[in-house]
């Protein structure tokens, strides 16, 4: 057991400090145009695609390094690249079971953010219940004929390219009935409408596919096989590892304190409140306790051992933790927490969706993080199964097949 | 960076549990319950042959020279066998000799600890429970060339069976921390026994107890920083052994799970009992991270060393409480019996939660530094 840094990865972390110092833009990008290229230049540094194989323009480097970079882009507020689910999850899905055509294609353009990537996984009526998905995808020969709805689409006004999975078998029991495909979004079928979440933001969108046309070169794996496939892009989007997050946090942390340090009761700072102080130490416990645990999965992956099932404990662990870190610093700042434009003395903090916001943006992004990706309750069942090897529940689908 | 216990800390944890799994079994803690000692003597010796007691001692006074993590190891398998004795009073005791005794006093005591001939516990508690350094009480007023101890110390783990009690008290150059043998003239030792039939303590009287000028551990007047650091090894030890209690908890809650049925299934197919597991298998994962961080930290003095010692305090004892309580739900009735094994574990985490620094101490420690 060894929880230094070695000489290698803080020499590494200096540079990126140093890199990050003398390039990170000031003031906001207000563009598509602008935050493509702050993409592009994270990208040239070797900062994006970092663990992508260098034979598809990534950058071979270690998960050590990489969470490095995520910890210093928190560190210093830099704004994040874009395309993450391209190039956290999609891009990996094609490396493992895309054609060389598809990685040709697609790949390049994806970590340079030329043409942006959104999951068209989710539908109305399946959420928890994946592959229950209706969207249909006909076999016509030299394409596919897609018809049917997804929803919850993060980046869908702004992309480019979509990874959808739909039914081609309706026969069959239904994990193998569907299948995989990359989806261009720019297409007469298909019609992008932005949803308005409880933040007053619309970072997501429902997405209507109207005899839209998917290539047949444009299959990923064989017919039938898109189960297996969503798979290993939910192990990624799960697996992803998290200090920078936690960073996030740790400053948001600081500012908490800061308040508290300016807000008065009674005529004193409610840091001197005993009640506020167990509230900010409990709370701060359980902040480092996440980013321990974030340090033992960083270990265990630079060492190459896959995550597995036990990602699904980093997930539930940190978006329970979101949930209860920002429903104490509202309880502490009161209903000066539930401006939704930030009070001039109150700094911008980070909210989960990696934008910044208020207090009551970050409080009500955290009630997202443990629905996406897997709900804390589809984690728990996989947890209780994969990892605690308790026994299946009697499903009444499974009943019925 | 690795996270992961060596090869030899991995040796260590294996033949730790193979050995407690043999030696110290549910079944042979029970006639310990109405012991007057409420230990083993045969277990001690065997810990002492097999190094645990000079674990992390230096090899001059027959230990191994090992750290905080190899003894968080062993702690967090004594937590999961629930094993009642002095063990992490002593080697807390062992520690702060080897850090200020005198030459004379480490002679005294480490060798005889190591060996498993010397018992020894820390009297951390006044009479007001105030685990903060600057609020010990008891007195100690120069007396001859020595000082005379006065003063009531409360919940003294093991004191009972110790041949060594460390005593802060208030001298009149500042906190001392004094050596003091129970069989002295003036001390008094009353048992006291809580709802942990495995915790033994007692309440420690001192009368106008002589001590030798000798008898101050490290500079007079100067024993804030070796207290604090005590309490927080202590934090680190207590850590460890809720850590290990609440994996047995999750163990035993997981197999009862599988094989348990009620309307037809195991019950571990429910739900309602599959995401309890789900939810204790998680505290018990952050628990491990907060402990092995926090006794790698300690061993590597790490900047955050004495932050970190609070955190996994703080966190495991609400953690440890809440999985072996929802152990015990999972269980249903049975959890709830004194035959079945598992209130031994509740037991012995609350035990625990108390002890060097509860996780109100702790948080506002944690206050203090990050919010200064």
């Amino acid at each position: 057991m060894d929880l230094n840094y070695s000489p290698e990865d803080r020499a590494f972390r200096t540079d990126v400090r140093r890199w990050l110092e003398a390039n990170v833009p000031t003031g906001e990008l207000a563009t598509l145009e602008a935050r493509k290229a702050w993409h592009r230049t994270l990208y040239e540094a070797g900062y994006v695609g970092m663990l992508w194989p260098k034979a598809y323009g990534g950058w071979g480097a270690t998960p050590m390094q990489q969470a490095i970079v995520q910890d210093e882009m928190a560190r210093i507020g830099a704004p994040p690249p874009i395309n993450g689910l391209g190039i956290g999850f999609i891009g990996p899905t094609i490396i493992v079971h895309g054609t060389d055509w598809q990685k040709e294609r697609y790949l390049k353009k994806m970590l340079t953010a030329e043409e942006i990537w959104c999951q068209l996984y989710s539908e109305p009526n399946a959420g928890s219940d994946l592959a229950s998905l209706r969207t249909r995808a006909e076999d016509q020969g030299g394409h596919f004929l897609v018809n049917g709805q997804k929803i919850w689409t993060s980046a869908g006004p702004i992309a480019d390219w979509g990874i959808l999975l739909a039914r081609t078998d309706a026969k069959v029991a239904k994990h193998k009935g569907i299948s995989c495909f990359l989806l261009h979004m720019r297409q007469p079928g298909v019609e992008v409408r932005p949803l308005k979440q409880i933040t007053g933001h619309s970072l997501f969108s429902e997405v209507f596919m109207t005899d839209a046309r998917a290539d047949r070169r444009d299959l990923i794996g064989g017919v039938g096989q898109g189960w297996a496939i969503a798979q290993t892009t939910l192990g990624y989007e799960r697996g992803a590892n998290s200090l920078g997050r936690v960073t996030r946090y740790a400053i948001a942390f600081q500012q908490l304190v800061r308040a508290a340090k300016d807000l008065r009761r009674g005529g004193r700072p409610l840091l001197e409140d005993p009640a506020v102080r167990a509230k900010l130490g409990r709370a701060f416990a359980d902040l480092e306790v996440q980013r321990y645990a974030g340090l033992r999965v960083l270990s265990a992956l630079n060492k190459g051992e896959p995550p597995g099932a036990a990602s699904s404990i980093t997930k539930l662990s940190h978006t329970e933790f979101e949930k209860r870190y920002y429903e104490t610093a509202l309880e502490i700042l009161g209903p000066w927490g539930q401006l939704m434009t930030a009070r001039e003395e109150f700094e911008e903090v980070d909210t989960s969706s990696g934008e910044p916001g208020t207090w009551a943006t970050a409080f009500l992004w955290s009630r997202a993080g443990t629905i996406y990706s897997g709900s804390s309750e589809i984690q728990k069942n996989i947890i209780g199964e994969r990892v605690l090897g308790l026994p299946k529940e009697v499903r009444a689908d499974r009943l019925k097949a | 960076m690795d996270f992961a216990l060596s090869p030899d800390q991995r040796l260590l944890r294996d033949s730790a549990r193979a050995f407690l799994d043999e030696h110290v079994k549910p079944a042979s803690l029970r006639p310990l319950w109405d012991d007057p000692r409420g230990e083993s003597e045969a277990v001690w010796k065997e810990m002492a042959q097999l190094g645990w007691l000079g674990l992390a001692l230096p090899e001059a006074h027959g230990g191994s020279a090992l750290g905080m993590v190899e003894t968080a190891v062993l702690l967090d398998e004594l937590g999961r066998a629930a094993y009642p004795g002095p063990y992490l009073p002593t080697v807390l005791a062992a520690a702060a000799l080897e850090a200020a005794g005198s030459p004379a006093q480490q002679k005294r005591w480490l060798a005889a600890i190591a060996a498993g001939e010397a018992r020894a516990s820390v009297a951390l508690l006044d009479a007001d429970l105030d685990w903060r350094p600057e609020a010990v009480a008891a007195r100690a007023e120069p007396a001859g060339a020595g000082f005379a101890l006065s003063g009531t110390k409360r919940f003294v783990p093991w004191a009972h069976v110790a041949n060594l009690l460390l005593v802060p008290a208030q001298a009149p150059g500042g906190l001392t921390l004094f050596c003091v043998e129970p069989a002295a003239p003036g001390v008094t030792l009353a048992p006291v026994q809580g709802m942990d039939p495995g915790t033994r303590w007692s309440t420690v009287t001192l009368a106008r107890t002589p001590v030798g000028a000798d008898a101050a551990l490290g500079a007079p007047g100067q024993a804030g920083p070796l207290l604090e650091a005590l309490l927080r090894r202590g934090a680190v030890g207590a850590a460890a052994e809720m850590l290990g209690a609440a994996r047995r908890c999750l163990d035993l809650s997981v197999g009862y799970a599988k094989v348990r049925e009620q309307f037809g299934q195991p019950i571990g197919s429910f739900q309602a009992i599959r995401h309890k597991c789900a939810e204790m298998l998680l505290e018990v994962e952050n628990s491990h991270a907060a402990v092995y961080y926090a006794a790698w930290a300690l061993d590597a003095r790490a900047d955050d060393h004495e932050l970190a010692a609070s955190v996994a305090k703080a966190y495991v004892g609400d953690a440890a409480r809440r999985v072996c309580g929802e152990a015990i739900q999972v269980h249903g009735g049975i959890g709830f019996t004194w035959e079945y094994d598992l209130h031994i574990y509740f037991k012995r985490a609350k035990a625990l939660e108390a002890q060097y620094g509860d996780g109100d101490y702790h948080r506002e420690l944690i206050v203090r530094r990050v919010a200064a």
